[in-house]
């Protein structure tokens, strides 16, 4: 092999200090929002408020609007549908949450019952072989959970009132001028990367953005869904219960597992009958079909082709690492990670015909 | 000998001009308006490569396509020599100022890069890629729509060279 000239060794040089340049601002970017408090959620829901406006501002550029006015008309409807979403459903809201909580140790303790309950039932069946003890092992730590839970809501409503104050304001210059940056970010990349980082950045926002549509309308479809079941069977806190299962069925698997606890927790709670309980069942149960059967093989599975081990691999590392949130971001962040790795892997080891 | 293909045939007189001007009088883009050429100016992307360095190498996936707005770039083919079944790179063209190259790989799905360019000298380089054109088509359609007649038609101009140079080889040949 020839060995480089002087002239060609000055251009590695130059491509290396250029890589190591951008890389130490891309990790800086990321630790920048990793660290500052309430900024990671703050720019993830931008972010999500981005891909959902994104086609729409496009829209509206495409027939002819500046991007800016292109940019604040969405944003005044989004006002005006929160504004109209606040006094229509947070009002009812506020009352089932309410409520939940005033009767939050009754169900607590029912699920203590519950839990005394399944460890005699397996006492019996397992005959002393192994000893089981649910009761003093699970209690407290629900408690533990749902008093922690009641305690952190007011630190949570303040710092939501922080997301919902820096979110809009993200995600209006991410409307604006994001483009741009992320054209400034990658113009750093060395000229041997470019091509690759901007093909790259083309696939990566196209997967994400058609990722998170399809996930916000496949939830605000089960939500809706669940919510109109829940109200017609005429159960307490339909609204909360719907929202809460909604938000956890962007979890694969396992959320629509626990969205689904709570609603049978107060069922029990209240003494209901086994019809209640069946009905109940079915409503989740024909949610959940509706989902895996139409809802994800037409809106996501298209979208982010990860294998089931994957997904269930993903979730456990995303809930150890960032808790209910990594649950929630793992799958993005592994089909851009699977992407990245393909693309990376094609440049280097398939680049001559 | 200069290869017929890889020739500019919508070379423009090019001097000191700003980047919307090297826009406007490259052969894609001379139909966009003002503002169409407004918005192209912020979605290009300017690089600029050291004499000696690669701008892409052949069999590389492409992903668009360069207009030289100061230096020159050379042009290579890798051949393999019959006797000794070794690689040669064959030089093949020089690209000076308002030239563009690699245009195929806009409508290209996954295609490989068919020569390796390599900068002669300081060498400033207009990069319009398949991202960029999918934008402008996405926020400007008509924009997109005389980017892609006018590209369609240096293609079909490539494709009519390349037929009349194999039907004048194929006279030759009998």
């Amino acid at each position: 092999m020839l060995e480089p000239t002087r002239s060609q060794r000055a251009i590695i040089i130059e491509r290396r200090v250029k890589l190591l340049a951008f890389l130490c601002s891309l990790a800086s970017l990321f630790s920048f929002i990793l660290f500052v408090p309430n900024l990671l959620v703050s720019f993830l829901s931008a972010l999500v408020t981005y891909f959902l406006l994104a086609p729409s501002v496009d829209y509206m550029e495409r027939h002819g609007l500046s991007r800016l006015f292109a940019t604040i008309i969405p944003f005044l409807f989004l006002t005006l549908a929160m504004v109209i979403t606040i006094y229509l459903f947070v009002p009812d809201l506020a009352q089932q949450a309410g409520s939940l909580q005033e009767n939050s140790q009754k169900y607590l303790e029912t699920a203590s019952a519950l839990l005394s309950r399944v460890e005699e039932q397996i006492g019996v069946m397992l005959n002393s072989v192994f000893k089981v003890d649910l009761h003093n092992q699970f209690s407290p730590q629900i408690y533990s959970w749902a008093s922690s839970f009641f305690k952190q809501l007011p630190a949570w409503i303040s710092k939501s009132a922080t997301v919902l104050i820096l979110s809009p304001f993200l995600a209006f210059f991410m409307l604006l001028n994001g483009r741009e940056f992320v054209r400034l970010l990658i113009g750093m990349v060395p000229n041997n990367f470019f091509e690759l980082a901007l093909s790259l950045n083309y696939q990566i926002s196209h997967q994400i953005g058609g990722f998170i549509r399809a996930r916000l309308i496949e939830s605000f479809i089960v939500g809706l869904f669940l919510w109109l079941g829940l109200l017609i069977m005429g159960f307490p806190f339909a609204l909360v219960l719907a929202l809460f299962a909604s938000l956890l069925n962007i979890i694969p698997y396992l959320g629509p597992i626990i969205g689904a606890l709570p609603a049978f927790l107060i069922a029990m709670t209240n003494g209901g009958s086994p019809t209640e309980l069946l009905t109940l069942f079915t409503i989740y149960g024909i949610v959940q079909v509706i989902d895996t059967v139409v809802l994800v093989p037409f809106l996501v599975a298209k979208i982010v082709n990860l294998h089931p081990v994957t997904v269930v691999l993903s979730i456990i590392i995303g809930s150890q690492l960032m808790g209910i949130l990594g649950m929630i971001i793992c799958i993005p962040v592994v089909s851009v990670l699977k992407v990245t790795s393909a693309a990376l892997y094609r440049h280097f080891t398939d680049f001559r015909t | 000998m200069p290869n017929f293909i890889w020739e500019n045939l919508f070379r423009n007189s090019n001097s000191e001009q700003t980047l919307r001007q090297k826009l406007k009088s490259n052969f894609l883009f001379q139909d966009l308006s003002l503002s169409q050429l407004t918005l192209l100016e912020r979605i290009v992307n300017v690089r600029s490569y050291r004499p000696g360095e690669n701008i892409f190498r052949q069999g590389d996936i492409g992903v668009g396509m360069y207009l030289i707005s100061e230096g020159i770039v050379n042009i290579y083919v890798e051949e393999i020599v019959p006797e000794t079944g070794e690689p040669k790179m064959a030089h093949v063209t020089q690209l000076k100022e308002g030239d563009f190259f690699g245009d195929l790989a806009l409508v290209q799905e996954n295609g490989r890069r068919s020569a390796t360019a390599i900068a002669h000298k300081d060498v400033v380089l207009i990069g319009f890629f398949k991202s960029d054109l999918m934008e402008i088509a996405g926020r400007n359609p008509t924009a997109g729509v005389k980017i892609l007649l006018r590209l369609g038609e240096v293609l079909g101009e490539r494709l009519r060279e390349t037929t009349a140079k194999i039907t004048e080889l194929k006279k030759k040949g009998s």
